[in-house]
């Protein structure tokens, strides 16, 4: 059973809908499907639910971002964020106290007055913070690296666990089947058609198959005879001992690839990135991003350097070469779907199983998720979005990853 | 017979596995109950394992109480993955006095 929501019992033999992986994509789209009255579906995961990056992950929160296609879809689901727990009859520990995304250089701050309007002229709260500001949000900020900043009033961040156990007891209630520790053997194509998928727990017909499967996502694909132009790479945060609350507001530098927020519990949690991303199959935490961490939380938050670290962990994500996601359908293969490629995928979540449920069940691509098809990657016309705390992948994403541990 | 229920009741919940977090016997019992079944998840949902003591005082209380709420011997529950650093450490120490950014 491993969590609420899950089943014991044997997979069906056929169904409506299968999604492969119950991550925080494959849940929600899961519950999505059973709001519109699809509820003859089944959710499989190798694992238990939530074991891969949606249980890893930064748990921010934010819509500020810089280009339309990317403010669209994440306004869209900071929407669903602030109704969430309403909707799934679950507390999923959403604050929404803010998002700040620090400059640490005139520079940085300067380049965003574009970005400000193009953000108020689409409705979103933000708005420019200088140091001062900044520093009253996060209570004693190193100004030197946080000359100003632009603030999100009604962002924030969630619990990454109860978030999945939301929607998979939600989805559940309504009817969804979720699998675990149910491993995907292929994916089953004729002629132009998704036909389902065989299991190593016995096969399952059914006419859409959804792969949600985040690192595993390419295999997945490849199952199918896709090529998804992604790359697995590691990600790697931490997790300090309690603390006495010193900010309310999420934080990202972006010039520094820093981000954090400090719990409801007290804990300061935050990642950081080195320059180049970090090709690897492994879930080990390394040294250099252990020392990087140190380095830049303690600099950017000199209090911090007197606290410990209680813990270092590391996630996997399968990138695409704009960051962005791949989303919707597979134009050559009727009836399969995308929802990989995710590197801000926990804070999407509401608004990517949203749309490509209403996609799925009216049959017309939803405006929201259109810009993020597999097309584009395949095309070359790829999404600028400048606002990322990654760093662009200067290799090309379909060249595969490395073997790893 | 009621009597004996709570104070058996009271001695679950005044008994502390997690030091760290403060988890009980009877949030074992609960978070079983209410069907987190797996060492992995009843750490996620619990916070055992995962306070500055990272399951050295409490890993094999834990992993036993889940053994007797669920029925499935201790020995055949994987004890979830620890963490670095083997004790917490100074942000600071590990930043190694470094003022600068690069």
């Amino acid at each position: 059973m491993a969590i609420p929501g899950a089943t014991a019992g044997d997979p069906p033999t056929s169904c409506d809908a299968v999604i492969i992986g119950a991550g925080v994509q494959g849940l929600a789209l899961a519950f999505e499907l059973a709001e519109r009255g699809m509820t003859d579906v089944v959710v499989l995961d190798a694992r238990f639910p939530g074991s891969g990056a949606s249980g890893r992950n930064g748990e921010l929160i934010r819509s500020a971002f810089a280009s339309i296609p990317w403010i669209r879809l994440f306004d869209r689901s900071l929407r669903l964020w602030h109704d969430l727990s309403a909707r799934l009859d679950y507390n999923v520990l959403f604050v929404g106290r803010g998002y700040t995304v620090i400059a640490s250089t005139d520079e940085e701050m300067t380049s965003w007055g574009e970005v400000l309007s193009r953000q108020a002229a689409y409705g979103l709260r933000t708005r420019r913070v200088s140091s001062d500001e900044i520093a009253e949000l996060v209570r004693g900020i190193n100004t030197d690296l946080a000359v100003g900043g632009l603030h999100q009033a009604d962002g924030g961040f969630a619990h990454h666990d109860a978030v999945v156990w939301g929607y998979a007891r939600a989805a559940a209630r309504a009817g969804v089947a979720i699998h675990p520790y149910t491993t995907v053997l292929d994916v089953l194509v004729e002629g132009d058609r998704a036909r389902g998928v065989v299991t190593d727990r016995g096969t399952i017909s059914a006419p859409i198959v959804v792969n949600a499967a985040g690192a595993q996502s390419r295999e997945v694909a490849a199952l199918a005879g896709v090529e998804l132009p992604v790359r697995r790479c590691r990600l790697e945060a931490m997790v300090t001992e309690s603390l006495m609350p010193f900010m309310d507001t999420a934080i990202s530098a972006i010039g520094i690839h820093s981000y954090a927020h400090q719990t409801s519990r007290g804990e300061f949690v935050g990642g950081t990135e080195l320059e180049q991303p970090d090709p690897s199959n492994s879930l080990r935490g390394t040294q250099p991003l252990l020392f990087d961490m140190a380095h830049k939380f303690s600099l950017l938050i000199p209090r911090l350097a007197g606290v410990r670290m209680v813990r270092h962990w590391a996630g996997l994500v399968s990138q695409t070469e704009d960051m962005g996601p791949v989303l919707g359908r597979v134009p050559e293969v009727e009836g399969l779907f995308l929802t990989c490629g995710w590197l801000y995928g926990f804070m999407a979540a509401p608004a990517a199983g949203d749309q490509l449920a209403e996609t799925i069940v009216t049959g017309r691509e939803s405006d929201l998720i259109a810009p993020f098809g597999i097309e584009r990657l395949r095309a070359g016309e790829l999404v600028t979005e400048t606002s990322l705390i990654h760093r662009p992948d200067q290799a090309r994403a379909a060249t595969g990853d490395a073997t790893g541990e | 017979v009621s009597g004996e229920r709570q104070a058996a009741e009271f001695r679950r919940s005044r008994t502390v596995l997690c030091l760290c977090h403060d988890v009980t016997e009877a949030d074992i019992a609960d978070a079983v109950a209410e069907g987190f079944t797996d060492p992995e998840t009843i750490k996620r949902y619990t916070a055992a394992f995962m306070g500055p003591c990272q399951g050295k005082w409490c890993a094999r209380l834990v992993l036993d109480a889940i053994a007797r709420h669920t029925g499935v011997p201790a020995d055949k529950l994987r004890q979830p993955t620890t963490r670095p650093p083997v004790v917490p450490v100074r942000l600071g120490a590990l930043a190694g006095g470094r003022r600068e950014l690069s």
